[in-house]
């Protein structure tokens, strides 16, 4: 190690020691919530500095076990503004809830830290423990309301079958690095594309794909490998839900980036097949199952699978030969990120008031009693659904393309993925239905948020439209951070 | 020329929305004021594109072009020939009537109702004069928002499952077709060396179907994509169950642009973009489509004669004249294809008109069963006589401007399909059925008890009312008078149509 491998990997550094001060700043002024969340989110705009003097940069530490391209660039932007838009969202509902903001910033922080050593990780072995650093914090998030039986549940089976699966994964990289001889991404990339070359793929590599593709769409929440989401959505406190339903899922395609594209790019046509089942799987039983939903958060962890099934269209593309599939899989999760969070928002302001549930009776007459929070969500849902000029009609238009030019099976799925995304307008529609045309119900629920959270929607918003209005933006960076060829 | 019209008639009304949200909503009458005056401003340019286009050459003009997303060859590109100019003038006439309409029936939420038909008529316009694919895409599901907003807020009773109907039937269709813009985008890529340039342009796509340049299987997938997307928006026989809901649950302004305008969306669709990209398909299927249309008219027909409901009456007899639209389109005439654009725009004027009457008698009885009618002849007698002209317009009576279109068809059609021709003329004769049996049924004979006990409240129309119609009733007989006004206007496009039609004809 050198001087030089910290500079590469200075935004995780950077990380790492907000993260720490947050909880030295909780003890100099205990309970104080205004000192915790300037410090995190200062210390999280250096780090976004640092990783934007990074850009168009390349560079490898630790041996190679980390790579710093405009990949990581990209990953580690979009994960920080994860961290701040949660932190942003957290700080209210916590208060009312009398829960400890600098813990919670703490750890989330850390747990974006493991996410952004994920996006670097070129070797194995460091891939595996950055997804570690990345999820054994959000299982702490997600039972962070303690005294709440639903989020201890949720908790419990995030962390039992979040373990698992990560013991899965573990045992695939270990017949990987027994046949390749190496845990280096490029090392194994070469080693696979002589055995191909010479004809010699082992059964245990087979084996070791199944190991692997099992645990990544365990983390991915692809279905058959979903079971664990909606329980785990649902349990966690709702600012949490947002963190969990973009940061781990955006870090688990950070990791089919560098592991399936980068190490095992040599087989893709091997792993085309998967991918393809998996996908056509999670969008359909996603959208199917969400349309049975009448909780809002349940409703938009089962969206949320069905997003993962979108995304995976686009990995299917670049297996399939279109190495565009990859740059619209970072437009997808940019937009996805975006939009989402912005729905968690507007859930959780009305979650406000300790209590109130998240039944869509709840959004009953949003329209009327908070004008622009309603107009905010539909923004948002008619974004998940796909609605031009909005981001997410761009993320599914750059998928559905680049399934189309990649062909065969993959304009199948391409059409079945559009079919899906005419179903989730139903139930995504549906919270406009009452939000816009019923009655309240029950008293008007003041959803007067603070300053910052009104904020943190308010760059949702942009984004979401931003993004609509103006894909180029975007696609320069997902150009840019497509660094690998088909 | 140097003024981008187009965009100017396309963005007013995006204008007028965001000063409207500007205005406070406790002052109403600011806000519908303000709207119709945006409305009218869009009206009036859209006149002055009229008149500027009739005296030109034919062809696409006013074009604009300007890259949007260049690594695709995504333009924000625009122009219009004599069918999409028309198409913009109904739009525009039809939306301010709508929008005066609304001033006496909308007392709730006003604002957010006449922002949402302003955005609506941004969407209706862009999708008439985009010369993109992409665009024209975009515009197409821009139009969809306000639509939903407007039954599901402001329509009757069943307004929510109506509005769901709606919108679902039209995603299922519209993404679809997405995916075959997008194939169809990528196949002009390959075939010009992987250059992404031009591939959503409309004009060069043209050109490079007219090559032979997309394959045959290809266009045949494409081409069910696109007919799907569109033949639900027509709506055509059996894509057409969402249409009785949707119309009937509508705010009557709702209903006026849904058959108005959004119905003809996808009779334009066909004409500009599925038949001339994907010719060989189109031929493909010309016989199973024509046969549809049939059903369609025959059906739409005889369902009507049933209905109990005034407004559901006029959405079913809806169904049967698209069907002559169809039909005119499929048979590749230009005689036939002249017609069904003009079909389409009577469609919209007299069916338009007829949803403001049912909306008239609605307001004052909120009732619209034609059995609790009767004997307003003697009680409203220019709103029977109203009623009774745009009836007659709509059974076809010559000199009338229904008339000329159904006609046309007829006359198109019969030399490539007569038997078909003449049972879609028969029908002529259903429609006067149900038509003038719902008139005699509302208008004539005594009071009905029902209508009896709402007394002083059975006014007859007043001058806003009339307003609204007299320009409808203006334009449909001077278009039965001179039809030649339109057609002239529709020379050209029909040859384009019928050449871009024909190559696969030949081989």
């Amino acid at each position: 190690m050198n001087w030089s491998d910290i500079g590469t990997i200075l935004p995780v550094v950077i990380a790492v020691l907000v993260a720490a001060a947050v909880l030295i700043v909780d003890m100099a002024a205990p309970g104080r919530r205004e000192p915790i969340v300037v410090t995190a989110l200062a210390g999280l705009g250096l780090a976004a500095v640092s990783i934007a003097v990074q850009a168009g940069h390349t560079g490898s530490a630790f041996g190679g076990a980390y790579s710093l391209d405009n990949l990581t660039v990209f990953l580690d932007m979009l994960f920080v503004a994860i961290a701040a838009l949660t932190i942003m969202f957290a700080g209210d509902y916590l208060e009312l809830r009398g829960l400890p903001i600098a813990e919670f910033a703490a750890v989330l922080i850390f747990a974006v830290t493991g996410a952004m050593l994920v996006a670097g990780s070129t070797d194995l072995l460091l891939l595996f423990v950055a997804l570690e650093l990345m999820v054994l914090p959000g299982y702490m998030l997600a039972g962070f309301a303690r005294h709440d039986p639903y989020s201890t549940e949720g908790a419990i089976k995030y962390f039992l079958l979040g373990s698992f699966s990560s013991a899965i994964l573990l045992f695939g990289l270990a017949y990987v690095w027994g046949i390749t001889g190496t845990t280096r991404v490029d090392g194994v990339a070469a080693a696979l594309t002589t055995a191909i070359a010479h004809g010699s793929i082992q059964p245990g590599l087979a084996m070791g794909l199944a190991f692997m593709s099992t645990g990544v769409a365990f983390k991915m929440a692809a279905v058959p490998f979903h079971y664990w989401t909606p329980d785990a959505y649902q349990g966690s406190p709702t600012p949490v839900t947002a963190y969990l339903s973009v940061g781990p899922k955006v870090g688990a395609f950070a990791i089919a980036l560098r592991l399936f594209v980068g190490a095992l790019g040599p087989l893709k046509a091997d792993w085309l097949p998967i991918v393809i089942v998996l996908a056509a799987a999670t969008m359909t039983l996603g959208n199917l199952v969400a349309i049975t939903q009448d909780n809002v958060k349940r409703m938009l962890a089962y969206s949320s699978i069905a997003h993962t099934g979108y995304i995976l269209v686009g990995l299917a593309a670049y297996a399939g030969g279109q190495a565009s599939g990859l740059s619209a899989i970072l437009f997808y999760g940019a937009a996805y990120t975006f939009m989402n969070m912005g729905a968690f928002a507007v859930v959780t302001a009305l979650q406000r008031r300790p209590g109130v549930s998240s039944q869509i009776a709840t959004f009953a007459g949003l329209g009327r009693r908070d004008p622009w929070l309603g107009a905010l969500m539909a923004l948002f849902l008619l974004s998940l659904t796909g609605i031009p000029p909005l981001a997410g009609f761009w993320a599914k238009a750059y998928v559905i393309l680049a399934a189309v030019q990649a062909g065969g099976w993959l304009s199948a799925l391409a059409v079945l993925a559009m079919i899906n995304a005419a179903a989730a307008a139903f139930y995504y529609l549906r919270v406009v239905v009452y939000m816009y045309m019923r009655e309240p119900t029950e008293e008007t629920a003041p959803s007067s948020a603070g300053l910052l959270f009104r904020a943190g929607l308010a760059v949702t918003g942009a984004a979401t439209l931003i993004f609509g209005l103006f894909p180029a933006l975007v696609t320069a960076a997902t150009n840019a951070a497509n660094v690998f060829h088909g | 020329m140097n003024l981008p019209i187009l965009s100017l008639i396309t963005f007013t009304p995006l204008v007028g929305a965001i000063v409207v949200a500007t205005l406070p909503s406790r002052r109403p009458d600011l806000i519908r004021r303000t709207t119709l005056a945006f409305a009218l401003l869009a009206w009036v340019m859209s006149l002055v594109l009229l008149a500027a286009y009739a005296f030109g050459p034919a062809g696409f003009r006013f074009n604009e072009a300007i890259d949007w997303i260049p690594a695709f060859g995504i333009q924000y590109k625009v122009g219009v020939d004599g069918l999409s100019v028309l198409m913009v003038v109904l739009t525009t006439t039809l939306t301010w009537i709508s929008v005066l309409a609304s001033f006496g029936p909308i007392k709730d939420r006003v604002k957010g109702y006449m922002i949402s038909f302003l955005v609506l008529e941004v969407g209706m316009i862009g999708v008439f004069v985009a010369l993109d694919l992409f665009l024209f895409y975009i515009f197409w599901e821009i139009v969809l928002v306000p639509m939903y907003l407007i039954i599901g807020i402001w329509g009757g009773a069943n307004r929510v499952y109506a509005t769901m109907k709606f919108v679902l039937y039209t995603l299922v269709g519209s993404l679809l077709m997405l995916v075959a813009i997008l194939a169809t985008a990528f196949a002009y890529q390959v075939g010009h060396g992987g250059s992404w340039a031009g591939a959503f342009d409309y004009g060069q796509l043209q050109g490079f179907a007219a090559t032979g340049g997309f394959g045959d299987n290809f266009q045949i997938l494409a081409f069910l994509a696109l007919f799907l997307a569109f033949a639900i928006k027509v709506p055509m026989f059996p894509f057409h169950t969402w249409l009785p809901d949707a119309h009937t649950e509508a705010p009557t302004a709702g209903s006026v642009i849904l058959a108005g305008v959004l119905l003809k969306l996808g009779a334009y669709g066909l004409i500009r973009f599925a038949v001339p990209l994907y010719p060989h398909a189109a031929h493909t299927f010309a016989w199973p489509i024509i046969v549809l249309s049939v059903i369609a008219i025959v059906y739409g027909a005889i369902v009507s004669i049933v209905q109990p409901d005034l407004k559901r009456l006029v959405a079913y007899s809806s169904v049967s004249h698209m069907g002559f639209v169809t039909l005119g389109i499929f048979v590749f005439s230009a005689t036939a294809l002249q017609g069904a654009i003009l079909q389409m725009i009577n469609h919209g004027l007299i069916t338009g008109g007829l949803f403001l009457l049912v909306g008239v008698i609605y307001e004052r009885t909120h009732d619209r069963t034609i059995a609790r009618m009767g004997g307003l002849a003697a009680t409203m007698p220019i709103w029977s006589t109203v009623f009774g002209f745009f009836i007659l317009a709509s059974a076809g009576l010559p000199g009338l401007s229904g008339f000329v279109g159904e006609f046309l068809v007829f006359v198109g059609s019969f030399g490539i399909a007569p038997g078909i021709a003449v049972a879609s003329i028969i029908v002529m004769v259903l429609a006067a059925t149900y038509l003038l049996w719902m008139f005699q049924r509302v208008a004539f004979g005594t009071l009905s008890d029902f209508l009896g006990g709402l007394g002083g409240h059975l006014t007859d129309m007043n001058r806003t009312e009339l307003a609204t119609l007299l320009p409808l009733a203006i334009l449909i007989v001077v278009l039965g008078l001179f039809p030649s006004v339109v057609l002239d206007l529709l020379r050209a496009p029909a040859q384009v149509f019928l050449a871009a039609a024909g190559v696969a004809v030949g081989g």
